[in-house]
């Protein structure tokens, strides 16, 4: 399975690319692609500066010597940047950007591009999604599904899981907790894809949009996680 | 009470008593021209007011099984609901929701013309939270939390046209006094810190200020 792991910056790709090499039958690749008004001689610029200054740059390095590694200076839906992707014939993308894809970005990938989401779908879509479930009293979750052009609508569930956070005491902790399983959860969704006898679930997108949360109820939720955490202590 | 709720509603109390005594009584009402007499009034109505007092003049806000019409437009109809005022209302034909939609997204560049079909179609304001709504309400909400926070949050308010944020605002805060889903009240608390205190819109309808956080005010009480 060709998998492209879609990035800003080569030390984003550095925990996926150790997790997803585990998964037999996997051949990887790091796309690094400009973040949104980084094209051209800014982005690359931008991209020497990680590699000298930012941590992970042995890691890096050994990426960059194995071949493994492809740097786009035009966006990813550019004429220019989709012919390369049609030419590494790559079946899955790895969602590591803060872009939300075009379809034919999209459809340069023979199955999709993986999200992890960081919550339950169908019910949680769109921003402040952890928090949500949390002030409605609901699991709080993640879930790795293929993208479309709509905001978290895309059809195809590879991976639906609640998880459990009594150790978070933050809203900002239990976001980094949740994101910081992406290797993992990308490792596992691979695995899952790689299996004969796999089917996706269906996201029938039937679920509310959410978005951003104000001041007023992040403190509601802070509270609750803070009695939750008192309460587990006892 | 669970304790999920109890602090829900804790956070809503708090913002009750900020809106109603520390927002509020800085509004100035002889700057809004023909609609002081208005302002003067819906602003009496919330200097110091308890929830209870909110709850027991919002008697004309009731959920709508139904599609409504009054002689009334949607201007002074919304005054009317904010001053506890009843309504004549009648049954009327449900107007389609696909033409409304379709136009409405044409005007997505067209503040004016948007204020325009909003006002046309929510004539009888209470009609915005009907269930057959559903798909328009979740388009004004995305309008709300989408385009125009990005750009109060990249610019200044005057780089919006208030008229069509404070339509908007006074017909979310109706739905979310009547209805249990909290994405509508959290926008509204998410504009009110947002939007500066002190602001004091120079559109034609700027008294929509006072009726939306009048409306705010009801929407709060409702679940305290």
């Amino acid at each position: 399975m060709r998998t492209g792991i879609l990035v800003h910056s080569l030390p984003a790709a550095l925990d996926i690319y150790e997790e997803a090499k585990r998964v037999p039958g996997v051949e990887l690749f790091v796309l690094v692609c400009p973040a949104p008004g980084d094209v051209g001689f800014r982005g690359l610029a931008k991209q020497i500066a990680r590699l000298i200054f930012k941590s992970g740059r042995a890691g890096s390095l050994k990426l960059l010597a194995g071949r493994k590694v492809i740097l786009f200076q035009k966006p990813l839906d550019h004429p220019d940047t989709l012919a390369r992707l049609e030419k590494l014939k790559l079946d899955v993308g790895l969602h590591k950007t803060g872009i939300i894809y075009r379809e034919s970005t999209v459809k340069a990938f023979r199955s999709g591009i993986l999200n992890p989401h960081i919550g339950l779908l169908p019910e949680y879509r769109g921003r402040g999604v952890m928090e949500w479930a949390i002030i409605e009293g609901k699991p709080v979750g993640v879930t790795v599904f293929f993208v479309d052009a709509g905001i978290d609508t895309g059809g195809r569930v590879v991976l639906r899981e609640e998880i459990q956070i009594p150790h978070c005491k933050s809203i900002q902790e239990t976001k980094q907790y949740l994101f910081n399983l992406d290797a993992l959860l990308f490792r596992r969704a691979l695995e899952l894809l790689s299996s004969e006898d796999f089917r996706c679930a269906a996201n029938d997108a039937s679920g509310r949009r959410y978005y951003v949360m104000s001041n007023l109820f992040q403190g509601a939720v802070e509270e609750i996680m803070r009695r939750r955490t008192m309460d587990d202590r006892r | 009470m669970k304790m999920r709720e109890e602090l829900i509603s804790g956070a809503l109390s708090t913002r009750f008593d900020e809106l109603c005594r520390v927002r509020v009584p800085h509004i100035a009402p002889e700057r809004f021209g023909e609609a002081a007499q208005f302002v003067s009034e819906a602003l009496g109505n919330l200097l110091d007011a308890s929830p209870e007092e909110v709850k027991k003049s919002s008697v004309s806000l009731n959920a709508p099984l139904e599609w409504m019409t009054s002689d009334a437009d949607c201007f002074s109809s919304l005054r009317a609901l904010c001053l506890g005022q009843q309504q004549e209302l009648h049954k009327g034909q449900h107007p389609r929701l696909e033409p409304f939609l379709k136009s409405l997204d044409a005007s997505r560049r067209d503040p004016a013309r948007r204020f325009q079909l909003i006002a046309e179609r929510y004539a009888c304001p209470l009609n915005f939270s009907l269930p057959d709504e559903d798909e328009a309400r979740e388009y004004v909400l995305m309008r709300l939390m989408v385009q125009e926070r990005a750009r109060l949050e990249r610019g200044s308010v005057e780089a919006i046209n208030a008229d069509d944020l404070l339509l908007k605002l006074n017909l979310v805060a109706i739905h979310a006094s009547l209805a249990p889903d909290l994405r509508f009240l959290d926008s509204l608390n998410y504009y009110y810190e947002l939007l500066p205190a002190a602001w004091h819109p120079q559109s034609a309808q700027g008294w929509l200020l006072v009726s939306y956080y009048a409306l705010y005010a009801r929407a709060l009480a409702a679940r305290i």
